[in-house]
């Protein structure tokens, strides 16, 4: 194998500017970038995307899956009933057509959003959120972690604006939110997860 | 298009891991071009290449709350998915699948300059194929995804200076093969 | 005007005692004191008292040492002092409010440095600084250029965006890296597209259906943007 010049590979790099090279070398960087370019062009191969999304989206089957199998799936039903309670039945039916449920979830005032907290601690017993919003009190903000994956989450109403927190996990040990993105100086040697709040419109 | 497609990376995680699964679909629109066209060129195959990013891809939705470092999430897909596509190539050495050794025939073309682009190509995928796989992929990840050395040390789990001088080594071994096919 | 002196003059000690009273059981006892009379310094200098307060509790929370916490706190008022000369020098407008100076401050800890602060300052005028202070810091956490992400975000501020958009600002350029664009292609992309920056989605649904409200928040406001 023919060793290149140092010089071609640094200004490959960007170490040097390419004007420097002299001809020869330069021609050499211009026949490794058009390669490049032409490796570049987007080959024609179908997305992806569907089976990917399809294959995802079938988890092993739940309890609450094979019930929605069960009623998906063709039974022979057999309903004994008085004529008076299918009038009952009838009327029910009716009044929840026209008095819907109505849209569940707290009521937002106008400089309020919602913040989603999520964090992945598999092995944790607790996860709390504690920041400026809830005077760094452990605990008053836990975490849930419903199916027992090990990711912890919480949808919180807050005021508009910044917040500075941390999580807290069993209670005791104080880690920044991986997925913050934004970070600030605690003045006690560390960092905080900074959140900046949207009012939300509803 | 979808207005979501605006969110950071770290933010469309945190609402994958939220349980808003759709939103997997706007990472997937975003890195599958240059993942499929990173395991084409490293595969010299369509099909196999379709097959090791989907694998991948399921693969990161999985395993997407162990991504550390969300804000960094394009070197850890392709990281996947580059193992993905390593062991399809070991698997063809122990000849359990066979990969096209030619590329693929471009699309008939009229035009004398896509003609000759054409040929360009597959000139250098056949150099491109003599490289290492190891040279290869730090080619492509340098050259054609365009990455940092800190980007590809996520990739490869190699050190910066090793992957420097891989580089280099791939440069060179390009070079002397596009000579030799002309 | 002489019942709002004697207002304040009933006032005054009480709101004393109830920083005291939040700092009971929160911080070490022994450093209530110092932390008290720091907030009252900051109080007659128009500084911010209330992260003051936060700044205590959440090292008493922390479990820092009582000489830590005072410490921070006094560290804290002298970044409060430095924000607020730092804001007349830039030729910010009087008075010197304590939210201007605590946005001034949370853009140094987010690791501004004082030109791109000062330069900030003298372009944006006050309601809409605190977005942009962020907007920046948000680009240079990504290691942007703190002069072309100041020259950005300022383009935007020219092209009449301010608030939270700047932040759409912030984050497409973001994303752009994202998508294996350098730095510079980023910019100059976001720049062409200005002032037509997607903006941020809302929350899902489903998400703000079951957010709940926080059991033991203090409903005190926060500061900016």
């Amino acid at each position: 194998m023919n060793p290149i010049d140092p010089r071609v590979h640094q200004a490959l790099d960007g170490e040097i500017p390419r004007d420097t090279l002299p001809p020869e070398l330069r021609r050499q960087a211009e026949r490794l970038e058009a390669v490049a370019a032409l490796l570049a062009e987007t080959p024609a191969i179908e997305s992806v995307a569907a089976r990917v999304m399809a294959t995802v989206a079938r988890p092993a089957p739940t309890r609450g899956r094979r019930l929605v199998r069960w009623f998906v799936t063709p039974h022979a039903i057999v309903l004994r009933m008085r004529p008076l309670w299918s009038v009952a039945l009838a009327a029910g039916i009716l009044f929840l057509a026209f008095f819907p449920v109505r849209e569940t979830g707290p009521r937002l005032g106008q400089e309020e959003g919602v913040a989603q907290f999520v964090a992945r601690f598999p092995d944790a017993r607790s996860v709390a959120v504690v920041g400026s919003f809830n005077d760094w009190r452990p605990g008053s903000i836990p975490l849930e972690d419903v199916d027992h994956d090990g990711i912890w989450r919480a949808s919180i109403v807050l005021p508009a604006g910044t917040h500075e927190y941390m999580f807290v996990v069993d209670g005791e040990r104080w880690v920044a939110d991986p997925l913050a993105g934004r970070y600030i100086e605690d003045d006690f040697g560390r960092e905080n997860s900074l959140l900046i709040v949207r009012p939300t419109k509803r | 298009m979808d207005s979501r497609s605006d969110l950071s990376d770290p933010e469309v995680v945190a609402r994958v891991l939220n349980g808003e699964q759709e939103a997997f679909g706007i990472l997937i629109r975003r890195y599958e071009p240059g993942l499929l066209r990173y395991a084409a060129r490293m595969l010299s195959s369509r099909d196999l290449a379709e097959d090791a990013v989907a694998e991948g891809l399921v693969r990161a939705y999985r395993h997407l709350a162990s991504c550390r470092d969300p804000s960094r999430l394009r070197p850890w897909l392709y990281r996947i998915v580059a193992n993905r596509c390593k062991s399809y190539l070991a698997r063809r050495d122990a000849g359990d699948v066979s990969l096209e050794e030619a590329p693929p025939l471009a699309d008939p073309v009229d035009n004398e300059a896509a003609v000759e682009q054409a040929e360009q190509m597959a000139l250098v995928q056949r150099a491109l194929a003599t490289l290492s796989a190891e040279k290869r992929e730090a080619f492509i990840l340098k050259h054609v995804e365009g990455m940092s050395y800190e980007e590809m040390a996520v990739v490869t789990g190699e050190r910066v200076p090793a992957l420097k001088m891989r580089v280099h080594r791939a440069r060179e071994a390009l070079l002397q093969a596009l000579e030799e096919h002309q | 005007m002489k019942a709002l002196g004697l207002l304040l003059l009933a006032v005054l000690p009480l709101s004393a005692q109830s920083v005291r009273a939040r700092l009971e059981g929160r911080v070490p006892a022994s450093s209530i004191v110092a932390i008290d009379s720091l907030v009252r310094v900051a109080a007659a200098e128009n500084l911010p008292t209330e992260p003051l307060i936060q700044k205590a509790i959440e090292g008493g929370a922390k479990h820092v040492s009582g000489d830590r916490i005072v410490r921070a706190v006094e560290l804290n008022l002298d970044q409060y002092r430095q924000a607020q000369a730092l804001l007349v020098r830039a030729g910010d407008a009087p008075p010197v409010t304590p939210a201007e100076v605590a946005a001034v401050v949370s853009a140094r800890k987010r690791g501004l440095g004082a030109p791109v602060v000062e330069r900030i300052v003298a372009a944006v005028p006050d309601e809409r600084r605190s977005s942009a202070l962020h907007a920046v810091a948000d680009l240079v956490g990504h290691r942007f250029d703190p002069d072309s992400a100041t020259a950005l975000i300022l383009e935007a501020v020219r092209q009449g965006m301010h608030g939270l958009r700047l932040l759409d600002v912030s984050n497409a350029a973001i994303l752009e890296i994202q998508r294996g664009r350098t730095r510079a292609e980023a910019l100059a992309a976001i720049r062409r597209d200005l002032p037509n920056v997607a903006a941020a989605p809302a929350p899902a649904r489903a998400a703000v259906q079951r957010a709940r409200r926080p059991v033991a928040a203090t409903g005190r406001e926060p500061s900016g943007p």
